[in-house]
């Protein structure tokens, strides 16, 4: 009896299993050549040049659309990220750069085609150039730092090759042509849908595609999803084969709990935005793949204004300076997840090279913020406000409290203020306010233009309001410096007067930490701090 | 009689149409005005690309049409209104109509299912309470009651996400309207229920229903306070009333008595705050919109609001008074059904 239910059972269990195992192929199997990207953010326009894009459209037009070039990857604490010094071709079969650095010149694969199947050409090319300088559209900022200002300076010489102009040999005009913005578009499709008031097809592009790159728009829901579909004859990745994944969903999931829980339940195979608190659970539950890379090229700053009073006193700014809990802050907002730019020692009281962002020798020591505050004429402190935006509050909240209440042990009052992020931003821009957190991030990291933009000007980013000619002489003259130990000296220079004159304080890079499923390979942190989907496999 | 009666209450609801323009006029001007005097500037917001300057803020604004002064913007705003436009999204590229044309029908598929839900629990809740008032029923009902207003909708909903979701694995992902490997139907009504009714697509249909259970479930909770709460009151007073007397004394059945006559009499408050619930709860449920992803109206707008992205926010004002008005309008013709009395004043 006994023998006959377990044969029973058995028989039962193997025909189950049969009918699983025939059954479960054909769906498992899209699953698995289908990446589910989840994401609190969404994409609002398929051409990433659009005012108001956000960094989602970024992600999604590297994969929709292909550039002459592209930047590399390398390992960083062995982790993949960008590479700003190898640039490799993409519709580029290779470049040459004139000895002056005056020309760059082009020639395009001869294999390149649209998504609609007509051959890339230098006409395109052009044609796609001269619309990124001379549109109304964010590429013309873009590219400007790179001396890329206009259609002058992109000449075809025959169908497969094209010339690019420099007014001065600069080393960012290479890796701006690498960057989302000047993306190849096929000209002739676009202009179908020019009008006289749209000569640069900007409204149809918003909502189509025209490109030769590795996926297809397959359906586009604003602020909901996008579902793009491979391009079967795409070849520029590494190996001359298309991207892996077939089909890619990006989905907007706005709860960053539900993310966590979406990729913890194998439902979602990566997700980048998650709480730093859900990441460490996540982490030390051992079942995902954890990558946390620090953004290299962002930093988050705690912020004064160098023209407003008291803060256009050095001293004062030092006081504040020596006054931050930094390790307290570090660990309340992030979870110690990221890079610290505070807490370093100079031996020789010199930098110890010429990179920005750079570890300053700040600690917290109330004595010398006292002794600061008294030589500044205020010994008894004084009363401020310090300003966060609404979208970092679970960051900025608990970082705003240590600093007042750590200032508040020196006399200084602060009030906390919490701003809606449009709000937030016109002031900044508007230069009203005293003492804020905010933070960067800059596409092309080198010393002279962290400087230049971040440092220089009556300008939004100018956070500090910073105007010290001096600095500003150096880094623009950098800017142009071909030698590379002149370039580092240069670099030195700035950072010393960075510390010397405390502008604003430097506080640390947060982590970028994608969360993803075992079997996704190939992460790579991107200069647009999104994920490219054509980096990604699974095993 | 009763053509007279439906037909009296035609023309009061035209009235009250007509005479609801002038309101829903005057909050079209505030919205307008209360989003310009609000702090922060959209063109710097929305100018955030990694080197947008002054040049990119000043184009957003001629875009925008902020380069113009206020009563100029106000009047192309209601010329633009008067010819349907609801003008652009700067957060989804898109026209501000077509956006919310999209949205709505999530909004209203969810709002309905939960306030069927919230009415099919209220109503039986409020009649046992009201049946048996200071019994333990009508506690628990009490407390049951106090406990669904108490909860936040976010915490409700975060809650069951975690037990019918994460822990059991009952509930698809909580990933909006319906799952993405799913494909949809033909768009007919918007309301993906019945869409995939019209399309024959039972296994979409029930792909649709599961994902709607939860959000709505977490919506319905925190309503169905108010509706059985005014369930019982109004049935009490029904219940002690003299025909309610007088139909026990003739022997009536127990469930003519108390459905027939004391709940049809105690039903009209009951319909006056389902109708106002209702249009709350369209504009309320913001959070539960955000925690399942459910790409309904109020999320849009709260989005716009914190970029203060005007146009949407101007349109989702304007759509929530007039659905306010439409409401009204539903709820009077409700009345003149429930107590034909009404509609002879």
């Amino acid at each position: 009896m006994r023998f006959v239910s377990f044969r029973l059972a058995s028989s039962v269990l193997a025909t189950t299993a049969l009918l699983l195992i025939a059954a479960a192929p054909s769906q498992a199997q899209t699953r698995a050549e289908t990446l589910r990207y989840v994401t609190g953010a969404s994409v609002n326009t398929l051409d990433p040049n659009i005012p108001g894009s956000t960094r989602e459209s970024f992600a999604l037009s590297m994969s929709t659309y292909d550039r002459l070039v592209a930047f590399g990857r390398k390992q960083l604490n062995g982790k993949w990220v960008f590479d700003l010094d190898t640039i490799t071709g993409e519709l580029a079969e290779s470049y040459d750069v004139s000895p002056d650095g005056l020309k760059i010149t082009f020639r395009l694969r001869k294999d390149a085609k649209f998504q609609d199947g007509s051959p890339v050409t230098a006409e395109d090319v052009k044609w796609s150039l001269d619309r990124c300088v001379t549109a109304p559209i964010l590429g013309k900022a873009q590219l400007l730092t790179g001396s890329l200002t206009s259609a002058d300076q992109f000449k075809v010489i025959d169908p497969l090759t094209i010339e690019v102009t420099l007014p001065k040999p600069d080393k960012l005009a290479l890796p701006n042509l690498a960057t989302v913005y000047p993306m190849i578009i096929n000209s002739k499709v676009a202009k179908e849908h020019a009008t006289a008031d749209d000569p640069w097809a900007t409204a149809w592009l918003k909502e189509h595609t025209a490109g030769s790159g590795a996926y297809a728009v397959e359906s586009f829901k604003p602020g909901e999803q996008v579902i793009i579909k491979r391009n079967e004859s795409w070849n520029r990745g590494s190996a001359n084969k298309p991207a892996f994944f077939k089909r890619v969903i990006v989905q907007s999931v706005p709860e960053p709990a539900t993310r966590a829980n979406l990729v913890e339940r194998g439902d979602a195979d990566l997700v980048l935005d998650l709480q730093a608190s859900d990441v460490q659970s996540l982490e030390a539950k051992g079942k995902l793949k954890v990558i946390s890379t620090p953004q290299y090229n962002a930093v988050t700053y705690v912020s004064m204004n160098n023209q407003i009073p008291p803060f256009d006193n050095v001293n004062v700014r030092r006081a504040i300076a020596s006054a931050l809990p930094y390790e307290d802050m570090f660990k309340a907002a992030l979870f110690g997840r990221g890079a610290p730019l505070f807490g370093a020692t100079w031996p020789d009281g010199k930098p110890a090279n010429g990179i920005y962002p750079f570890q300053q020798p700040v600690k917290m020591d109330l004595d010398k913020a006292r002794e600061y505050l008294k030589a500044a004429g205020l010994p008894e402190g004084f009363s401020t406000t310090f300003s966060f935006n609404v979208g970092q509050a679970a960051t900025a909240e608990p970082m705003a409290a240590l600093v007042k209440e750590s200032l508040g042990k020196i006399g200084i009052k602060v009030d906390i203020q919490k701003l809606p992020d449009a709000q937030m931003s016109t002031q900044i821009n508007e230069k009203k306010l005293p003492f804020f957190t905010e933070g960067i991030v800059a596409w092309l990291p080198s010393t002279d233009y962290f400087y230049r933009n971040f440092y220089t000007g009556n300008q939004r980013w100018n956070y500090s309001s910073i105007n010290n000619p001096d600095l500003a002489a150096i880094a623009q003259e950098a800017r142009f410096e071909p030698d590379k130990a002149k370039y580092e000296e240069a670099g030195r220079k700035l950072n010393a007067m960075h510390f010397d004159l405390m502008p604003q304080i430097m506080l640390w890079q947060p982590n970028q930490d994608a969360v993803m499923a075992p079997s996704i390979e190939g992460y790579t942190y991107e200069f647009h701090r999104q994920v490219d989907y054509r980096d990604v496999s699974r095993k | 009689m009763v053509r007279t009666g439906l037909g009296a209450t035609m023309v009061r609801a035209g009235r009250r149409l007509l005479s609801s323009l002038p309101a829903l006029f005057g909050v079209l001007v505030f919205t307008f005005l209360l989003m310009r005097v609000l702090p922060g500037d959209p063109a710097v917001f929305f100018a955030s690309g990694p080197n947008a300057g002054k040049e990119e803020i000043e184009q957003i604004r001629r875009q925008m049409g902020l380069d113009k002064s206020v009563p100029e913007q106000l009047v192309f705003y209601l010329s633009d209104i008067g010819h349907g436009n609801l003008g652009r999204s700067m957060m989804t590229g898109q026209p501000v109509l077509k956006d919310l044309r999209e949205r709505l029908p999530a909004s209203l598929e969810l709002t309905f299912t939960a306030l069927l839900i919230a009415l099919i629990a209220a109503v039986p809740l409020g009649v046992i309470a009201a049946l048996r008032p200071g019994s333990i029923i009508d506690h628990g009902v009490r407390l049951f009651c106090a406990l669904g207003v108490c909860v936040p909708t976010f915490v409700s909903g975060l809650l069951l996400i975690y037990v019918f979701y994460y822990l059991f694995g009952l509930a698809p992902d909580p990933t909006g309207r319906i799952d993405v490997f799913t494909s949809l139907p033909p768009q007919r009504t918007g309301f993906l229920s019945i869409d995939f009714l019209l399309a024959g697509d039972f296994e979409g249909w029930w792909a649709a229903c599961r994902q709607l259970i939860l959000p709505a479930v977490s919506m319905a909770l925190f309503v169905i306070a108010p509706l059985a709460r005014i369930t019982r009151a109004s049935m009490l007073v029904s219940l002690g009333s003299d025909f309610v007397r007088t139909a026990r004394s003739v022997g009536l059945s127990w469930r003519k008595v108390v459905v027939t006559y004391a709940l049809r009499n105690a039903i009209l408050p009951v319909i006056t705050i389902a109708g106002i619930v209702f249009s709350t709860m369209l504009g309320a449920n913001v959070l539960v919109e955000k925690v399942f992803s459910w790409p309904g109206v109020a999320s849009y707008a709260l989005d716009a609001l914190l970029s203060s992205d005007y146009a949407p926010v101007q349109g989702f004002v304007l759509l929530m008074a007039s659905l306010f008005v439409l409401v009204n309008l539903v709820v009077d013709i409700c009345y003149g059904i429930a107590d034909p009395r009404v509609s002879i004043e």
